[in-house]
């Protein structure tokens, strides 16, 4: 151990590096100078530097940009916190997710066997491995009894593999020697010598490949970048010019920098970011209610813009169990409900036929119920068998009842398991009549053995001899059973004659001491992993909302293909270039490749493909299945996609489907069946591994991109209004109609709620009816939305706020015409005589008053505006009353929240001077609502001549 | 082309609406007195000359140039007292608010320049700069309506004792009742808003350092004069520094 010991500090621990986290103060600092942060950090350094430069000359109000400063930072520092804490917060989610339970191994070290913590580990340790158990590391086998590996999570064989200490291929994924590291053994028992540990590990190996994939932005990432981008652009533009414009008008060049700074203020949407991340987490939130986990908020988006989801078979479009699908008996297929939660069986269980049937299925198998599940739902119930003897059993409970107690009648006296040679299983029974002392032989196993072993059939519940025709009757549904991807099973039965076998009879299974051939057939079963029930229409919805779906699959092409039919994968019209070429009856060369839409690619063709073949053969069909497809084989996939400029879903739940997740615009784990490593890959986890999740979570995702379009619209609007005053005060010189200080009420304080609440509207039209978004072309922020907010309602807007403002000021004695040009003046500390147009003088504080009563109703018009421009927002192109003005309560509250805020700060808060509030007429408040009143209407003919005319001039100018 | 057109009326019936509703709310106002004078219900004070930099007087008393223009504002701010200026005036009752709410026509009563003694620039056309006696108009501003109670008049005191000795022309620096209400520019074009001289007499100890004088006006209790954050509200101050 001295020896392991050194090789452990050589080599490091045995567990696998964790993927490089961004050290935490880095996401800090990386939220302080993001998006607008840096405009307002400088901002802040001007209001400083010009405190500074006032200070020095001894400028009364120089505390004012002092405080304005560290209210700037404050905001910056605030909502950095706060998108800071949200992110951690969803991530936190996942981290509890990939937490592991510290493994232990039984290992033999200095002569003794011990219990040690597996990441102890190091090469050339002997370790003991049971059923069961994890393999601790990648281990070379010594010693094996019975022992099969789950090789599932890392190379996608769902079969148990067994292991043995042979060497049996040169690739250690092949050899049957090697066990790997997180697989597990599923039977048996096995001694091997850890040749591998951590990293370097197979899985390891694996694990670092998927790090190496580089994460890309995700779409809302570039949009809001963008967004960030342009309103930045406006703002350092307006800015700059103005300050150019106040410096040339002989502004003091100290003033024009304070002109700056309002200007930036009232550009950036300050609460606009954190609003966003709000919104993207409630729709989390919501996602994951419907068992879509997001690791990455951001991730909510990109599922709405996806264009093609990759998606696994198993498990995800099906139920991940075999269910008994069809029967044929009396030369009649019928058909089993494969749903998930099935009480009855509904078809034909009056032939006696099907009693003989059923009791072969009933009797005829080895799996069992685990005690103590009498309570739950059949369906739900666990079982120990393998996966076909568990869908019969199931099968056989559903229409029979207790299956036990029934095999407890028919006591079993002798049994042949199934093994790979005979391929059948046989048992012999007591019957449940106690006047039949005859034994019942019954037989199940592959349906050509079977019926090779046969004589009869039974008709109606009567032996029939098996002729020709019969025979071929037989094969025929056999084929078409076949042909539907499913597993066929036959199943016979025979009377063992009293005489010869009396009861007390001693059968030998090894002898066969009693017949095996000149059987009755009696029926044939076949079964399936049935796709989820959901499925079907989750795949419509994805066809109409213009997503391909393609399915990748380990499994054998005719399954795939069956599955893929039945859920609508491949729709019922379309044909594969085989299908038409057996139509038509000629080889599969000459079909003309444009006319199937539909393809099945095997992963042996793709193997020998290159990418402009995969290319062609992406482009050229809709409806695309890969079959017997390796994991890795799913990141070329995935790429391929990529190439056709699509967002690409891909759902995985292997070790090595890690890479392809990380690859993919947004991953998508399995909750149930996936692997921690895809689970640490994915931007999403599935908890319920169903397809039809997925779909909802498209719907949301989509959702949230107009409805952030909707909150963007609403907040960029005011920013008008707060920015026209500057420029007017500046251009005109009148008193300053709304403060900065004041700004930041609006824009972090009444505006904040309503525009969250836009998260919550409910979708206009069906979206699931829309082409997913063409990346490059619908932007979050257009130019549609950029000038309808800012140029029409923005303006409109300002207007109203200006009549409030002269209405203000005139009805105190200031006409409009004497307020231009006045600025110097009113601004003067020396004076303190102000001629009004009444001829009343003002001392410089009651003018100041004023002004602040001016920021008031300035800030109330915004207000009262902003809710006419929150209600204009729920629709971009309906009418609202088609919309329901009610329907969405949040509304309600934001608009509330809007004024109750409004009230609270200029009559709770209108005494304290700091803030720049003073109480206001009641009256005031009115006077912006026509205005309120005409954005409404504007709005609504907008939305009338958009629905009126499509494609018009109108229509691509106003709609955003 | 279509988008100018489509913003040229867009902006164009915003305008014609801006102008519209502006003319609406001018429609409901009186051109005689402002619809809400609660911001302004107490006067401030105010005084003449004003010095360009913060309220402080610099002169040399024997440097006629450094108070010439301390000498032209008066003069020129006096320009309206002049009796020719005050024909029209009529003589009111002295202590008595002089109600004329009644009248269409509101009259002004006349301030007499006399009233200012030695202030009224008749006999010192230097006002008392050139010998260390300089004279500051206090004035309060006009406010429409204000009826000041009791007996307003100003008091100025410097801050410290012994540097000046201080005059007040019309005695005791009394604002006369019958000056108030004022009704407005319109209805009352020729109004002259009381005066109050203050002649600072600096004494030999005073003429080395700043002189601080505050002036408030006293004796009416609906005239504020201690706002905390109105420097100005009924009160006023300023600096002298008189050399030789």
């Amino acid at each position: 151990s001295a020896r392991a010991a050194e090789i452990l500090a050589r080599d490091g621990p045995n567990a696998l590096t964790p993927p490089k986290a961004t050290p935490e103060i880095v996401k800090f600092l990386k939220q302080m100078i993001g998006g607008f942060s840096i405009l307002l950090w400088i901002g802040a350094a001007f209001s400083w530097i010009s405190f500074g430069i006032q200070l020095a000359q001894g400028v009364d109000s120089a505390f004012d940009n002092l405080y304005l400063g560290v209210v700037l930072a404050l905001v910056v520092i605030l909502t950095g916190i706060f998108a800071y804490y949200q992110e951690a917060k969803s991530t936190n989610i996942m981290a509890s997710f990939s937490k592991m339970i510290p493994q232990q191994a039984l290992v033999l070290r200095d002569a003794e066997k011990k219990e040690l913590p597996a990441d102890q580990l190091v090469v050339g340790d002997i370790v003991e491995i049971k059923g069961g158990d994890r393999i601790p590391a990648d281990i070379r086998l010594i010693f094996t009894q019975g022992c099969k590996v789950d090789n599932s999570s890392l190379t996608g064989e769902s079969e148990p593999q067994s292991r043995s200490c042979e060497f049996t291929h040169e690739n250690p994924l092949e050899t049957r020697n090697i066990a790997f590291y997180s697989t597990t053994c599923v039977e048996g028992t096995a001694t091997g010598i850890v040749i591998n540990t951590g990293d370097r590990t197979i899985i390891g190996r694996i694990a670092s490949l998927a790090s190496g994939v580089g994460n890309e932005k995700t779409p809302i990432a570039i949009e809001i970048e963008h967004f960030v981008y342009l309103v930045a652009g406006v703002a350092i533009s307006i800015g700059v010019l103005f300050f150019i414009i106040s410096v040339s008008m002989r502004y003091k060049i100290l003033d024009s920098i304070i002109f700056l700074i309002g200007i930036i203020v009232a550009n950036v949407p300050e609460g606009l970011l954190a609003t966003v991340t709000v919104s993207l987490s409630l729709t989390a939130k919501r996602m994951a209610k419907k068992n879509c986990l997001v690791k990455n908020l951001e991730a909510v988006e990109t599922l709405g813009s996806t264009s093609i989801i990759c998606s696994d078979k198993t498990g995800t479009l099906t139920q991940n169990r075999m269910t008994v699908a069809h029967l044929w008996f009396d030369n009649q297929i019928y058909s089993a409900d494969t749903s998930e939660d099935q009480t009855t069986q509904p078809f034909d269980q009056s032939s006696p036929s099907w009693t003989a049937l059923s009791k072969i299925v009933t009797l005829c198998n080895r799996a069992e119920f685990r005690p103590g599940q009498e309570n739950l739902p059949i369906m739900k119930r666990v079982v120990v068998g393998d996966a076909s003897e568990t869908a019969l059993l199931k099968f056989s409970e559903v229409i029979l009842g207790d299956v036990m107690s029934i095999r407890a009648q028919n006591r079993k006296v002798a049994e042949i398991p199934f093994n790979s040679t005979n391929k059948f299983q046989l048992s012999i029974h007591e019957t449940d009549d106690p006047h039949d002392k005859r034994f019942l032989l019954v037989m199940k196993g592959a349906p050509e053995r079977i019926l090779e072993r046969c004589s009869t059939i039974m008709i109606n519940g009567k032996e029939e001899p098996l002729d020709s025709e019969k025979a071929e009757a037989f094969q025929t549904a056999y084929m078409e059973l076949g042909g539907m991807g499913e597993r066929v099973l036959g199943f016979c039965h025979l009377y063992l004659p009293e005489n010869e076998f009396p009861e007390g009879f001693q059968f030998d299974t090894d002898s066969m001491n009693f017949p095996t051939s000149n059987l009755c057939f009696v029926g044939l079963l076949s079964m399936i992993d049935p796709p989820r029930s959901t499925v079907p229409d989750a795949v419509s919805k994805c066809r109409s909302a213009g997503i391909k779906v393609i399915m990748v699959t380990g499994d054998h092409p005719i399954t795939a293909k069956a599955i893929a039919k039945s859920v609508g994968i491949i729709s019922a019209t379309s044909e594969t270039v085989e299908d038409i070429a057996k139509r038509l009856n000629i080889p599969v060369e000459q079909v003309n490749r444009r006319e199937a839409t539909a393809a099945v690619v095997n992963g042996m063709e793709l193997k020998d493909m290159s990418s402009e073949q995969l290319d062609e053969i992406l482009r050229n069909h809709t409806e695309i299945v890969f079959a017997r497809t390796s994991p890795q084989q799913k990141l070329i996939i995935v790429e391929g996609c990529q190439r056709q400029g699509a967002v690409v879903a891909v759902t995985g739940d292997g070790v090595n489907d890690s890479p392809a997740l990380k690859k993919a615009d947004i991953g998508i784990a399995m909750g149930i069946a996936g692997s921690d490593a895809a689970k640490n890959a994915a931007d999403m986890v599935l908890l319920d591994d169903n397809f039809a999740s997925i779909v909802t979570g498209v719907e949301e995702g989509r959702l949230i991109f107009d409805n952030l379009k909707k909150t963007i619209a609403y907040t960029l609007t005011k920013n008008i209004a707060e920015l026209c005053p500057f420029l007017i005060y500046i251009i005109a010189s009148i008193p300053m109609p709304i403060g900065t200080i004041t700004i930041l009420f609006i824009d972090l304080g009444t505006d904040i709620i309503p525009s969250v609440a836009l998260a919550y509207e409910k979708a206009e039209s069906d979206i699931m009816n829309r082409r997913p978004r063409n990346k490059r072309k619908d932007r979050l922020v257009n130019q549609q939305l950029a000038v309808y907010s800012y140029l029409q309602i923005g303006i409109m807007q300002s207007v109203g706020a200006f009549v409030t403002y002269f209405t203000v000021y005139t009805e105190q004695g200031f006409l409009p015409s004497t307020l231009l040009g006045v600025r110097v003046d009113w601004e003067s500390n020396a004076i303190n005589d102000f001629e009004d147009s009444y001829g009343q003088q003002w001392t410089k504080y009651q003018r100041t008053y004023l002004q602040w009563t001016g920021y008031t109703a300035f800030f109330v018009s915004i207000t009262i505006q902003q809710v006419a421009d929150l209600i204009i927002r729920k629709t971009r192109r309906n009418s609202i009353f088609r919309q329901g003005l009610f329907r969405n309560k949040v509304i309600w509250v934001g608009i509330f929240s809007q004024i109750g805020i409004a009230l609270i700060l200029t009559y709770g808060l209108g005494h304290v001077t700091a803030l720049n509030f003073t109480p206001l007429r009641f009256q005031y408040w009115f006077v912006a609502v026509p205005f309120a009143i005409l954005i409404w209407v504007y709005d609504e003919i907008r939305k009338l001549l958009i629905r009126r005319y499509p494609g018009s001039w109108w229509d691509k100018n106003m709609y955003y | 082309g279509l988008i100018l057109l489509f913003y040229l009326v867009f902006y164009g019936f915003l305008a014609a609406l801006f102008t519209f509703t502006m003319w609406v709310m001018l429609q409901t106002l009186s051109s005689d007195i402002p619809k809400y004078r609660d911001r302004i219900s107490s006067p401030g004070l105010m005084i003449s000359p004003k010095p360009d930099t913060a309220l402080e007087f610099y002169f040399n008393r024997s440097d006629s140039q450094s108070y010439s223009e301390y000498v032209t504002t008066l003069q020129n701010f006096l320009e309206s007292y002049n009796d020719s200026k005050q024909s029209q005036n009529i003589e009111c009752t002295s202590g008595k608010i002089f109600d004329q709410s009644e009248a269409a026509v509101k009259k002004a009563c006349r301030f007499n320049l006399s009233e200012l003694g030695q202030c009224s620039g008749k006999e010192d056309a230097n006002f008392g700069y050139s010998k260390g006696t300089p004279c500051v108009l206090v004035k309060m501003n006009r406010v429409i309506g204000l009826k000041p109670e009791g007996e307003p008049h100003i008091q100025c005191t410097p801050k410290e004792e012994g540097m000046v000795n201080i005059n007040y022309f019309p005695p005791n620096g009394a604002m006369d009742l019958k000056y108030f209400p004022y009704y407005g520019k319109s209805l009352h074009a020729h109004y002259l808003q009381p005066l109050v001289a203050v002649q600072l007499a600096i004494t030999p100890n005073g003429t080395k350092e700043e002189i601080a004088i505050e002036c408030k006006i006293l004796g009416s209790p609906n005239l504020k004069n201690q706002d905390e954050r109105d420097k100005f509200l009924g009160r006023i101050a300023f600096k002298v520094l008189m050399s030789e």
